[in-house]
């Protein structure tokens, strides 16, 4: 059989309904603006506006499993520039989740370092940058980690020589079990929704 | 009439200063019989406006000649009445303005100028409005009872005049009647096609005569004493009308002719026409087992935006596509709309129907379709689709809808073929050729003319019978036809009903002004009409030939038959006749080549030359007038000479110029061809065409061809203007004066 | 003026210098400050890798739910990250009440209730429309006359919702340079992204974006770049070195906070109030050279 990729809208059915800011992609007229207004479009290996045009071809693989949907640095300039007002950005973080979610690590690095910021605002309350950044290496292992301090261990000393790094791990909120639990039913709400 | 003439001379606006206005009195008006001549510092303002009609009143002055500004300003103030003849002389746009002041040339132009005027306002005769044998309807004659038809008839009758309905089917209502729901302002949701009030609306109105079941047999006569046979059941019946709109409507394009699409071929593959049939009967089903419909798709541009079809986007099919998927998502949220398409062309307001559709999770696929085929029981659709970069196969459908485009009711299925003349090189072995298709033969019979051009509307292109849509829309090549709706260009319900009413509005101008003499757009207003001296005439038909309007019949001997209200008044009669016989009370071979003769040709030794511009009114003299509004610069050798049309340029004029000493013609005159700007479709088409026979006069007088030139020039190209007139004085400089002079 | 003072994580760290400098010299201009009882964390930009869009938005909403209990006072974030993050959630729920409704399920496990009536704004947004450029160069001892600074206005700052300035065309970091005196120079490089939260991560292709922003500071005339968001400042700031090992360039330009300029030119402690020793590129030597 030829390799013809077939159109199935079960996927673009299933973005819809499970991602976040799924259904506005609906929206999209492919003018590419997203594409040409992303600092990071080089470096993708789908714009945006290509990972619409997927959904809706059906090519699950290809949009769970992109690279550009972790590489967002949020700054919203396709949010600005989107004719038809879709909050592009939104909906590549929204589908970063759902495939981090479904097991696709595109870009290892970015989703340990994002995984790693929400643990820390789950566990603590608040970010403690040092720490965040320790667990961050260290989460691929101690080996890697040991290699990004060193790597980075001028950025540290110069940090805390200028007392923009404290050495004293940060503390928990006061309210950190009412916080979880707010959180806690945020996901589920989530987990519901995805259900239906 | 007897004449009593004066002239005035503005000095104000930078007159005064450039001139020397008590010799340019003088010497302008010298060979001329000038009972007043005087000069007012500001002749538009109250006091000068009433030195003028003092005279009037107190001299018996009826020909006033004003120089001053361009005509095309001032014109309300300087209208002294019916009785009174005016003529402009134009001494600021084209001399204070633009030249430099105090200067010897400078003065030598506005002389020029105002003998010029002298000379036309000594030729000219106040008009004597054309009136018929005939008793005058205004009626309007309306043939198509679809949306466009309806809503024209509507519209005349509430403006107070009767409408005449003509519908071939029994029953009114076309296309819209068909439709289950229609799309339009604002564009949100589907609508009621609205289609039964508007015909309840029809029935009611006692000033429409509804005629179902007819067709119109036969047109005669002209705008104002139309003879209309209609054809009722079988019966004949005789109408008499104004004016005439068409709105016969459009046909899908013909499906058969997609079998590339599946079309024929699979039951379930359906035009949007047959979708909305199914539709507007109650249930969308698969037509081969009527079995229900989950997977649509819609395949847009079926043939349209395609050479080898339909060339051009019927701006609708779009539209119509998304309120089919509508349905199908009524009918079953859960069925899925696939668009095939090139570009989605929603335009205006309509977006937001687009927005709708996308909303209600329709998937767009920018793409062709590269095949249709069969599998399982199911449709499939491969298409390359083009923002993906590969072909895609679509499966597993249980309808595909080919969204086809209009086609204008007036085109014949098959290119009628006609006697061919006997110089044609294209005609077949039975000496028979393809008629073109703004012959006015190239088209169903509507409207039946009975007139010696052809019996149908001209089509501009792709068999839809336009004019020049954005200087006249409505207009077309008919005098007191016009067109509306589809049949004109493909237009969606809101857009036809603002283009039949504006259809309805200008017949009941068209019968308005008709009844007193009066000619419409371009010259609308206009008295004057074309006086034919049958006795010099030689039936050569270039005149019954080559009028764009067809205003002219013939009888069997060839002698030219004119309907004056037919005629635009753009002359070109008049410069196609060798004997000169054809003349307008303002406007005439002689007067024209009057103005040319009183123009003074220096002698050689003063190394002056002269040059004559014959100027379209239309777009070329606005032009030039910009470009002095802009105090642009440019030879104070040329002398302008204002043409209706430059259809209506007579060779004389550049013969007797030139055997004067005249040393270059320079002819401007509107964009000719395809995209033609002429006001009057042709007339600067069949000037160009003259020209080339101007060789013939060149060879005789042992002239260089230089001498004379046509350019095309628009309303927007006034900064060109001065580049033209420098070229071609270059081009004189180089061939050298004209050995004529002083002859 | 009484203002919550929502500063964030960062603040308290990486951009220390940032709240040193904000405090003392707003305070100079007669604004007051409390800070949200037992605030938590925004979620920042990347936080979406690890947590729904709900859960974000509650994070956001438990802060500002405390806010409108303790006096509903405007609360105003220095951090662009913080900003964004609250203001998006304030605009959301109110276009979508279900949202709202939601969100107070979620904030009801601890107690909690947003009714959706406070205002987020941004520290420029504050100083520029409730302050003024007027009572600003009022304030000023010594002008920056003469210090040619980019206005580094960045991304989450103005994006997407535009409350105070231009998204496209931001004016009002220029103008309140320039009421303290400094020659704003024009930048277009002004609203780029710097990488944002993605630097670590993806350092290799966001030090060119970093590098194309000081190359256009540096080329339009900029002795140095003030900025007002702590990602912006470090993203700019330490990884110069880097870039110059990276592209062979000599990148070494000081950038300092909008705040640090405000207290030097309302004649404060350059370090005490300025902050200019938590500066890794010191920015003394050019602000020296321009004023003095």
């Amino acid at each position: 059989m030829e390799n013809k990729m077939g159109y199935n809208a079960s996927f673009a059915e299933e973005v819809f309904r499970n991602v976040d800011s799924g259904d506005e992609i609906k929206m999209c007229m492919n003018c590419g603006v997203c594409a040409a207004s992303c600092p990071l479009r080089e470096h993708m290996d789908y714009p945006p506006r290509q990972i619409f045009s997927l959904i809706r071809a059906g090519k699950r693989e290809e949009v769970l499993g992109s690279q550009s949907i972790m590489l967002c640095t949020s700054c919203y300039t396709c949010v600005v520039k989107c004719p038809r007002s879709i909050p592009v950005m939104d909906v590549m973080h929204g589908l970063a989740h759902y495939a981090l979610k479904k097991g696709y690590t595109p870009r290892i690095e970015a989703a340990r370092f994002g995984k790693e910021f929400w643990n820390q605002v789950y566990r603590r309350g608040r970010v403690d940058e040092r720490d965040l950044a320790q667990r961050a290496y260290f989460a691929g292992g101690f080996w890697e980690g040991v290699k990004k301090i060193l790597e980075f261990a001028d950025v540290g000393i110069k940090l805390v020589l200028h007392r923009r790094m404290k050495l004293i791990p940060e503390k928990k909120i006061k309210g950190i079990s009412t916080l979880r639990k707010m959180l806690d039913k945020a996901e589920m709400l989530d987990k519901g929704r995805s259900v239906q | 009439m007897d004449k009593k003439t004066a002239v005035y001379i503005c000095t104000g606006c930078g007159i005064g200063d450039a001139l020397n206005v008590e010799q340019l009195l003088e010497e302008g008006t010298e060979e001329f019989t000038i009972d007043v001549s005087k000069d007012h510092p500001c002749l538009c303002g109250v006091e000068g406006v009433e030195v003028i009609k003092k005279d009037i009143a107190d001299e018996g002055i009826n020909t006033v000649i004003i120089g001053a500004c361009s005509y095309r300003v001032n014109y309300d103030v300087f209208n002294f009445g019916p009785d009174v003849i005016v003529e402009r002389v134009n001494l600021r746009e084209q001399v204070a303005w633009v030249m430099p002041p105090e200067d010897e040339n400078t003065q030598e132009l506005a002389e020029d100028n105002l003998r010029m005027g002298c000379s036309k306002a000594k030729d000219t005769q106040l008009p004597e409005p054309f009136k018929a044998e005939e008793e005058y309807s205004k009626d309007v004659l309306v043939v198509g009872g679809g949306i466009a038809g309806m809503t024209a008839a509507l519209e005349t009758a509430k403006a107070g005049y009767k409408a005449i309905l003509v519908e071939k089917e029994d029953k009114l209502g076309g296309f819209l009647g068909k439709m289950k729901q229609s799309v339009t302002m604002p564009y949100k949701e589907l609508a009621d096609t609205g289609a039964a009030e508007m015909i309840a609306a029809v029935e009611a109105e006692e000033k429409i005569k509804v005629y179902t079941s007819s067709t119109v047999e036969k047109i005669s006569g002209g705008p104002g004493i139309f003879s209309v046979d209609i054809k009722n059941n079988g019966n004949a019946v005789n109408e008499r009308a104004g004016a005439v709109v068409q709105a016969t409507g459009w046909v899908p394009y013909d499906a058969n002719k997609l079998d590339h699409l599946g079309y024929g071929k699979f039951k379930d593959v359906i035009t949007n026409v047959e979708m909305e049939e199914m539709a507007a009967a109650g249930k969308i089903t698969r037509p081969s087992d009527g079995s229900p419909v989950k997977n649509v798709l819609f395949i847009q541009c079926a043939g349209s935006r395609d050479p080898e079809h339909l060339p051009y986007c019927s701006s609708v099919c779009c539209l119509v596509s998304m309120k089919q998927a509508t349905y199908v998502k009524e009918q079953d949220p859960e069925a899925v709309n696939y668009v095939l398409y090139k570009d989605v062309r929603t335009v205006g307001q309509a977006e937001d129907f687009y927005r709708k559709a996308q909303q209600d999770g329709n998937i767009f696929i920018r793409g062709a379709a590269t095949e249709v085929g069969e599998a399982g029981g199911k449709l499939f659709v491969e298409a390359d689709d083009e923002l993906l970069g590969e072909n895609v196969k679509i499966e597993d459908l249980d309808l595909v809808v080919l969204a086809v485009g209009m086609v204008p009711a007036s085109k014949p299925a098959v290119t009628p073929r006609i006697k061919a003349p006997a110089d044609a090189e294209n005609a077949d072995e039975e000496g028979m050729i393809e008629v073109l298709p703004d012959s006015g033969f190239f088209a169903n019979s509507a409207l039946n003319l009975a007139y010696r051009q052809g019996p149908e509307l001209p089509t501009l292109k792709y068999g839809f019978p336009d004019s020049h849509f954005i200087c006249f829309p409505y207009e077309t090549r008919r005098t007191g036809i016009y067109s509306a709706g589809c049949v004109k260009r493909p237009m969606e319900t809101a857009k036809a009903l603002d283009d039949a009413a504006g259809a309805a509005m200008k017949a009941v101008q068209c019968s308005e002004l008709t009844a007193v003499g009066k000619a419409v757009h371009p010259r609308s207003g206009d008295m004057t009409y074309p006086e034919f001296n049958m006795n010099r005439c030689t039936q050569c038909k270039r005149c019954t030939e080559e009028c764009p309007f067809g205003a002219i019949n013939e009888d069997e001997k060839a002698n030219p038959l004119p309907n004056p209200t037919r005629c635009r008044r753009c002359g070109v009669c008049m410069g196609a006749c060798p004997e000169r016989i054809i003349s307008f009370k303002n406007y005439s071979v002689g007067m024209i080549g009057n103005m040319i003769k009183s123009v003074n040709v220096p002698e050689e030794d003063e190394e002056k030359p002269r040059v004559i511009c014959l100027i379209c009114e239309n777009d070329a003299l606005p032009a030039l007038d910009m470009a002095g509004i802009k105090r642009m610069k440019w030879s104070p050798y040329v002398r302008f000479v204002q043409m209706r049309c430059l259809g209506s340029m007579n060779l004389v004029w550049i013969a007797d110029s030139l055997s004067r000493g005249i040393d270059g013609i320079l002819l401007m005159g509107c964009r000719h061809g395809d995209d033609y700007q002429c006001h009057f479709v042709k007339g600067s088409e069949l000037a160009n065409t003259r020209l080339s026979k101007v060789s013939e006069t060149l060879d005789r007088l042992a002239l260089e061809s230089e001498r004379v030139k046509f350019v095309e020039v628009g309303i927007t190209d006034y900064e060109k203007i001065p580049k033209i007139i420098d070229d071609f004085m270059e081009t004189i400089e180089e061939v050298g004066p004209n050995p004529y002079k002083g002859w | 003026m009484k203002y919550f003072l929502y500063w964030g994580c960062s603040l308290e760290a990486s951009g220390a210098n940032f709240l040193v400098s904000l405090k003392p010299s707003c305070e100079a201009l007669g604004m007051e400050f409390l800070e949200i009882e037992d605030w938590n964390c925004c979620g920042a930009s990347v936080s979406y890798a690890g947590a729904g869009d709900l859960a974000i938005k509650v994070a956001n909403a438990r802060n500002l739910a405390i806010a409108e209990a303790e006096g509903g006072y405007d609360v105003v974030a220095p951090c662009s990250s913080c900003y964004i993050q609250m203001i998006k959630v304030n605009h959301e729920i109110k276009e979508d009440p279900d949202l709202l409704e939601q969100v107070n399920v979620c904030l009801a496990e601890g107690g909690l209730k947003y009714r959706g009536n406070l205002n987020v704004r941004h520290i420029q947004d504050v100083l520029y429309n409730d302050i003024g450029v007027d009572k600003i160069k009022e304030r000023v001892i010594k002008p920056l006359s003469g210090l040619k600074v980019a206005g580094y206005v960045g991304c989450q700052s103005v994006r997407p919702y535009g409350e105070y300035d231009s998204v496209n065309k931001p004016v009002v970091q220029d103008r309140l340079l320039e009421a303290l005196g400094a020659e704003a120079v024009p930048f277009p490089n002004k609203i780029k992204c710097c990488g944002s939260g993605l630097f670590v991560p993806e350092m290799d292709y966001c030090m060119e974006l970093v590098k194309n922003i000081l190359e256009d500071a540096l080329n339009h005339g900029a002795k140095l770049i003030s900025t007002v968001c702590p990602m912006c400042a470090m993203n700019l700031e330490i990884y110069q070195n880097r870039i110059n090992d990276h592209y062979g360039t000599h990148f070494d330009v000081p950038i300092v906070y909008l705040t640090q300029l405000m207290a030097i030119a309302f004649g404060m402690d350059m370090k005490k109030h300025a902050a200019l020793n938590y500066n890794l590129i010191p920015p003394e030597g050019v602000i020296h050279a321009a004023i003095g």
